[in-house]
């Protein structure tokens, strides 16, 4: 592995806080639709939470991405051809398939809120209304759960994908930790606006927190076997600042603390545990992404 | 028929003429500079120097398209052996990195097989920039865009070589079709061992595609600063995917198992069967 190769100089407050925010909100659609898609209505209220927390956090996420561009005004580059105003793809490169997919899921979670508001009686007059909390809602929940799925996992095989040392050492990796730190914080996301939400109908708590300690479970051992299979080039992970935010941030206070809390004390449902956690593994899974971000961009 | 550069260091000066007729022609800023006046002492301070023997630019970078390597080789008793120099550039690689990772169809091949960067056209998202297995593109923060070699874009369009070939005094560094390069890359390659120097080889013939400028070293790659293995990032895809979908799997049958258990419990669903 070549040290000299370049760093990109990606900013932790843009292109990291984008892999976060977006496997935030795509992590939150994913776990609603497919509760709602694999166990029916018994889910709708998880769901409902699940379509008002995704939209909003992906809106977020194009000012992100744009500000770290050289030449913001151009993004439209990464969809339409610069000359002939056509659609691109080119489907080598993860950025420009990710950006698709980007659009895509935007597009299927702002149905599935634009559904919510409707079918909750929360936006009146809405054309087609006999549509709305019918079959396109499962429809808009399978293509968004899948580009969902992409938008968690493509930042991850973005940074594999290079030659940057450390992102080559972590290969192939890095998209499926992604995916289950995606997974995990979406739950917490969840969690907390449901903390806020007032009178919502109580959600199946057991299932959700299973499917937690599975996907925490996941991410753990991702979390390690990263760090494992990158050997001596793993070093700014091991020492110093992105040492404390990998294992002390990501791992301790986003993955074992929060997997201890529900083992150990889950009867005991304390009401600064149910907002104290998800807010712990929120912070952990920004530290993750800000972590393998900027150590591999250590020179 | 692709054109390219045969880089013969073994008779390179370390002149620097490629350098500065690179910046010449391409317009490319000039360097920062290397004294400047100590606002205490009254005088000029040395400032700016890499330390690094006869190296004054560190890297290629997006004003610096072209960058002579000065390499120093000592034996165990501190004696000088060898004194390398090494003119290096973008390889325009018959499989490029910076190419296949730009998401926006920026950089382009062109006709001669010289890859090139559209500035009209680079957004400056900087992903072909770690996607260089050599270090070459980079961002200039007065563009917002990146830069590097073009072999002379320009100039070989219209039948002209590159201007480091024009400038270069000894030969070191010889534009033309690549094939035609190659036959006399390996006619150097014979000499050389001829004369002793068993570890010669040619490098950029296997790399990332083939190399379109290529190089006759007389050490191994990496005592030039070049990696020994030039892999292709993209090649890696299929398989980072692969285990991506594998992760997404993974959680879809976690909310599988999870949801749909409890459903079957659910006294509203399967309610009648778990009373039986």
């Amino acid at each position: 592995m070549n040290p000299e190769v370049h760093v990109p100089g990606w900013e932790w407050y843009y292109v990291a806080m984008y892999f976060f925010v977006g496997g935030v909100s795509a992590g939150a659609y994913f776990i609603g639709s497919l509760a709602e898609l694999f166990g029916g209505e018994r889910y709708r209220s998880l769901s409902r939470t699940a379509y008002y927390v995704a939209f909003p956090l992906i809106l977020l996420t194009p000012p992100l991405l744009i500000l770290d561009l050289g030449r913001p005004v151009r993004f439209w580059h990464l969809l339409l051809d610069a000359n002939s105003g056509l659609p691109y793809l080119n489907v080598q490169s993860p950025l420009s398939v990710g950006s698709w997919a980007l659009l895509l899921f935007g597009a299927m979670s702002f149905l599935s809120f634009l559904d919510n508001l409707v079918s909750e009686g929360r936006l009146k007059g809405a054309p087609w209304a006999h549509l709305y909390s019918g079959w396109p809602r499962k429809v808009y929940a399978a293509v968004g759960s899948v580009a969902g799925f992409f938008v968690a996992g493509y930042t991850g095989v973005v940074l594999n994908v290079t030659a940057r040392p450390l992102w080559v050492a972590t290969d192939p990796l890095v998209g499926a930790l992604f995916i289950a730190s995606a997974a995990s914080t979406g739950a917490a996301a969840i969690a907390l606006a449901d903390a806020w939400r007032r009178g919502v109908p109580e959600v199946p708590r057991a299932a959700v927190d299973r499917f937690d300690r599975i996907v925490k479970g996941l991410e753990l051992v991702l979390a390690i076997a990263v760090v494992a299979v990158a050997g001596k080039y793993a070093a700014p992970l091991l020492s110093g600042v992105y040492a404390l935010a990998y294992w002390g941030g990501a791992v301790a206070l986003g993955i074992v603390l929060p997997l201890a809390w529900a083992w150990g004390a889950a009867p005991v449902r304390a009401a600064a545990g149910t907002r104290l956690i998800p807010v712990l593994v929120l912070v952990g899974g920004a530290l993750l992404r800000i972590a393998l971000v900027q150590a591999g961009q250590v020179q | 028929m692709p054109k390219g550069l045969f880089v013969d260091t073994s008779i390179c000066t370390g002149c620097k003429a490629c350098q500065v007729a690179c910046k010449e022609w391409n317009g490319l800023p000039y360097e920062p500079s290397h004294f400047r006046l100590d606002p205490v002492e009254k005088r000029p301070v040395a400032v700016n120097f890499t330390g690094n023997s006869y190296d004054n630019t560190k890297a290629l970078s997006a004003t610096d398209w072209r960058h002579v390597r000065f390499i120093e080789r000592f034996d165990e008793s501190r004696t000088l052996t060898r004194w390398y120099f090494s003119s290096d550039s973008c390889k325009h690689c018959g499989d490029a990195g910076c190419l296949n990772a730009c998401p926006t169809g920026a950089i382009v091949r062109t006709d001669l097989g010289n890859v090139v960067v559209r500035q009209d056209v680079c957004i400056g998202c900087k992903y072909c920039i770690p996607s260089c297995p050599f270090g070459v593109i980079a961002l200039s923060e007065t563009t917002g865009t990146v830069h590097k070699c073009t072999l002379c874009d320009d100039r070989i369009h219209n039948g002209l070589g590159t201007a480091c070939a024009k400038a270069c005094p000894t030969g070191s560094i010889r534009f033309g079709e690549v094939a035609g390069l190659k036959e006399h890359a390996n006619g150097r390659l014979a000499r050389v061992k001829s004369l002793g120097y068993a570890e010669a080889n040619i490098y950029g013939y296997a790399e990332a595609g083939g190399l379109n400028v290529f190089y006759l070293f007389l050490e191994r790659p990496s005592v030039y600063g070049q990696p020994e293995k030039a892999e292709v990032p993209q090649r890696r895809l299929p398989v980072a995917s692969a285990v991506a979908v594998a992760g997404a799997l993974a959680v879809g049958a976690a909310a599988l198992v999870s949801f749909r258990e409890r459903t079957a419990r659910n006294p509203e669903g399967g309610g009648g069967e778990e009373t039986r």
